[in-house]
């Protein structure tokens, strides 16, 4: 399946490209044409991301993506993964935990690579407010119902100077609904693995006073891509979302929003063990709780000045354990429970299509408490922004220049800067360019990980547990005889790791065609790695450690394509190269000191350049194409999703510890999604789908990806119509 | 299947070759490459796997207190027979290199056992590890250049692979290496 996948994949990049030129070509005539609606439209959507406030799209200079609400119904999908995955440069990748030694994989969650950095340096926020509960650097986004999404907001590129830290790829922003006239909606939705979930939402407003709830519940059975290893690959879980949003007006000056949200998620876990080398069966479960109160007043004291006092809370929770099924005695448990408070005041000023200035600053107090780490650890940072935007040349250049500080208690204060432009000549062509400095700070497990495997027998410390860590256990005879541990006791404070990015890119906004296409480079410094110390436990197992040592790059280039084939059918593609390479590896072949050896032959020999595919886990093409059908009049929509990664690295087979050999790469793999749904009337919607129709799987690479799966949606809406008020305004 | 052929097909070549080479010359003392298995244990709790180049096997473990050994290894652990390794003068220079294009040893350079926590050779030097998928590789390029037990003769090694050997727990008992040496038995630097 996969080695057929890969030639349909060149295929499409074949065809993309040529599609390419043959819309360069055309360019010139198409600008010719007239004025048209969609491109105005697509302008004044609002966005808040870019700069903190809410923008018109088509004033921002910094490059945004929006996923609609429109959108996200039109796949289905309840995944929050498979609907970013809609967006070019947006991939989707598995983050295995681990495998065991026997080679089972111990799939974790699904993450978010853009611009080809890991997960952990893409900041998710909901509602503008960080998302915590990261493991290993990843957070799990199935947390996120997608019931009562109004937009995603994904913004690429260093984002440090507006958001701090693991802004360094990007900030994907989940817009929740606000609660702006009544409405009432259920879905019900049924699927594939006995997947159930059922929505409801209601939104009304009194007077000054606007109240939204939502609550979200899903279930799944799971699945086993491997019958032949006991347990399923993923284990039955179910989840629960709501959030209550209250708005009030206490004035045309005074407005007050409190959201409240619940995320309680159950997942089984069964698999097998060894127990005194013996098999043995475990059972248990993992339960997951997420918590946040967020409040915000907002004080306009005038048309061009606005001051936001908010507070957020967010507490997160996430316990795990599992049972010896025979004897019901426990076999092993974790739990992690953190918590962050961050009270903020932002300060904004400016005329709409004018200038804007923005200000802030805040606190964040984060608080840990996990069984891997030792005892309760707390961090604070300090930290301030500022930024503001001109218009020059009669509103065709805007210029954006804003920095950050950021003062953690374990670090030296940072500084990240960031400046971008946009120019306009007319409403059809924008050209942008940003460049800015992201940093993600070295996280909790960085410093505090105290972590024996117990099956296997290593450890893995963080930085500042290693020297107290490693004289207890040379204390208790746990370390190899005579270790010098001195080096290790002090050892230097981790730094936060840096990047400097760009970007520049052009974008079309035409009659039918809307045209988008960008360059973008990362530096990245001071990347945080593993590292094996040079003496070993008692036991012969290694002892590892973190430190700064890395430097990566990662650039490509980025199009996007949408072309309106008529009133009702659209069509759009979208294509990411992407080279991502590790700096010292590419010295170590430069001075040739970077061997590989055949794991057949054993013939050994320099790693040349061209040998050096890139970074694990990335593909150097990504590719979507998309036909949507829409038409409002009948009520029918239905559309067709053709998503296609190229080969990427994953483990090393030839000793050098990169990816340059076909026999360390995960083939190149398309998917394809499917649905159609029709409004019955104005108030009832049915849909089918199909996900995965390819039922492309790979259990020991790709575990988190089910195969194939089919779904029924069912939506009601009531809403009323506010069609006076239209009449009003006139 | 398909790489136990390949790996059937050019051992077979291997020996081919080397037994053209003995055929084409005449000198008295030729060094022996080989390539052979080691099995070594992998928890710290069970002895060491001692091996001699001169007899090209593994040595008796009863020997471990004689020079009758050059390198012992369990899991990733390697000691050398001198000082607190053993009786022997043996010692090693670690260096880069292809191994067919490594054809002295050098005059100076070798690193001893001085003392229990003074490996001559690293553990974690020669290897890459990844915690996460556990895949253990040994380095390319490394060239382990041996003086002998004996202190007189030299012989070259490269590890070749490590795998783990069948296992039913949760951890592998014991890790097969494959090894390919060149032993000297002329006494000189030259392989």
């Amino acid at each position: 399946m996969a080695a057929q996948s890969l030639r349909p994949m060149k295929k499409i990049l074949t065809i993309i490209i040529q599609l390419l030129f043959i819309i360069c070509s055309a360019l010139p005539a198409i600008s010719q044409q007239g004025k048209d609606s969609s491109a105005t439209k697509e302008l004044d959507e609002v966005v808040i991301t870019a700069t903190r406030s809410e923008r018109k799209l088509g004033n921002v200079a910094i490059p945004v993506r929006v996923i609609q609400q429109k959108t996200i119904q039109q796949t289905g999908s309840l995944r929050l993964q498979d609907i970013l995955q809609e967006e070019t440069g947006v991939v989707i990748v598995n983050s295995n935990l681990g495998s065991s030694l026997n080679g089972y994989p111990n799939p974790f969650g699904q993450g978010v690579q853009m611009l080809g950095l890991d997960p952990a340096y893409t900041l998710i926020l909901l509602d503008g407010e960080p998302l915590i509960g990261r493991n290993a650097g990843i957070l799990q986004l199935g947390r996120l119902a997608t019931g009562n999404i109004r937009q995603v907001e994904i913004v690429k590129g260093p984002s440090s100077s507006l958001y701090g830290s693991e802004a360094m790829a990007g900030v994907i922003n989940i817009i929740t609904a606000s609660p702006q006239k009544e409405k009432i909606e259920w879905q019900a939705h049924a699927g594939s693995h006995h997947t159930a979930a059922g929505t409801v939402s209601y939104a009304n407003r009194f007077n000054r006073t606007g109240v939204q709830f939502f609550v979200n519940r899903y279930s799944s059975s799971g699945y086993d891509l491997d019958p032949s290893v006991y347990g399923k690959t993923v284990d039955p879980s179910r989840d629960w979302n709501s959030q209550l949003k209250i708005t009030h007006d206490f004035s045309n000056q005074w407005q007050w929003l409190l959201s409240l949200r619940d995320y309680d998620s159950k997942q089984s876990n069964n698999y097998q063990i060894y127990w005194q080398n013996n098999p043995a069966i475990v059972r248990g479960y993992t339960t997951e709780k997420d918590q946040t109160a967020f409040s915000q007043l907002r004080w306009q004291w005038n048309t061009d000045h606005k001051i936001y006092f908010r507070t957020f809370y967010d507490h997160y929770r996430n316990h795990s354990y599992v049972n010896l099924d025979k004897t019901n005695t426990p076999f092993d448990e974790t739990s992690f429970d953190q918590s962050i408070l961050k009270p903020e005041i932002q300060f904004e000023s400016g005329k709409p299509g004018k200038g804007l200035y923005t200000a802030g600053a805040g606190t964040y107090f984060e608080m840990i408490n996990a069984s891997r780490y030792a005892g309760k650890r707390t961090l604070t940072t300090l930290y301030t922004f500022t930024q503001e935007e001109w218009k020059m040349l009669h509103q065709k250049l805007t210029i954006i220049a804003g920095g950050r500080i950021d003062k953690r208690s374990d670090f030296a204060a940072r500084i990240s800067p960031r400046l971008g432009l946009a120019y306009q000549p007319d409403n059809k062509w924008k050209f942008t360019a940003s460049s800015g400095w992201g940093f993600k700070a070295p996280d909790f497990r960085h410093l505090y990980l105290n972590f024996f495997n117990s099956q296997v027998g290593y450890s893995l410390l963080g930085s500042q547990e290693l020297g107290s860590e490693l004289l207890l256990m040379q204390q208790q005879g746990l370390l190899q005889n005579g270790a010098d541990i001195t080096p290790y006791l002090h050892p230097p404070a981790l730094r936060p790791e840096t990047s400097f990015g760009s970007h520049a890119g052009v974008k079309y906004n035409g009659n039918r065609w809307t045209i988008e296409a960008g360059l973008f480079r990362n530096d990245i410094r001071n990347l945080i790695d593993v590292f094996t110390l040079p003496f070993s436990r008692s036991n012969g197992q290694a002892i590892f450690s973190y430190h700064n040592v890395g430097r990566v790059y990662t650039q490509g280039v980025e199009t996007d394509i949408k072309y309106k084939v008529s009133k009702t059918i659209f069509l759009s593609g979208g294509y990411q190269f992407l080279d991502a390479k590790d700096k010292e590896i590419i010295q170590q072949i430069k001075q040739s000191s970077l061997y590989e050896r055949d794991p057949v032959s054993f013939q050994t020999r320099l790693v040349r350049r061209s040998d050096y595919f890139g970074l694990f886990n990335r593909s150097r093409h990504t590719a979507n194409i998309k036909l949507l059908y829409d038409d409002e009049k009948s009520g029918w929509n239905a559309y067709l999703r053709l998503l296609g990664r190229g080969p990427f690295g994953y483990a090393d087979v030839n000793g050098d510890n990169i990816a340059d050999d076909p026999r360390e790469m995960v083939k190149g793999f398309m998917m394809m999604n499917a649905a159609v749904a029709k409004s019955v009337n104005d108030h009832f919607q049915l849909q089918a789908g199909v996900e995965n129709i390819f039922n492309y799987t790979d259990a020991q690479h790709l575990p988190e990806i089910p195969g194939r799966l089919f779904f029924v949606n069912m939506n009601y809406t009531f809403e009323k119509s506010f069609q006076y008020h239209k009449t009003n305004k006139k | 299947m398909k790489h136990a052929f390949l790996i059937s097909c050019s051992l077979a070549l291997t020996v081919l070759m080397v037994s053209c080479k003995k055929d084409n010359t005449v000198a008295p003392v030729q060094p022996v490459t080989k390539t052979k298995d080691i099995t070594v244990n992998f928890s710290s709790a069970t002895p060491f796997t001692l091996f001699s180049f001169k007899d090209t096997s593994v040595v008796a473990n009863s020997d471990s207190s004689s020079a009758k050994w050059d390198f012992a290894l369990r899991l990733t652990t390697f000691l050398v027979n001198s000082y607190s390794g053993g009786p022997g003068n043996a010692g090693v220079v670690v260096m880069d290199g292809v191994y067919d294009n490594t054809t002295a040893a050098p005059s100076i350079g070798y690193a001893y056992d001085t003392t229990a926590s003074q490996r001559a050779i690293k553990d974690g030097s020669w290897y890459d590890y990844n915690i996460t998928t556990h895949s253990f590789v040994p380095k390319a390029g490394k060239v382990f250049i041996f003086r002998t037990a004996d202190g007189v003769h030299y012989a070259k090694m490269e590890l070749l692979s490590a795998t783990y050997a069948p296992f039913t727990g949760p951890v592998p008992q014991q890790i097969i290496y494959t090894m390919r040496f060149t032993y000297q038995p002329d006494g000189t630097r030259s392989f």
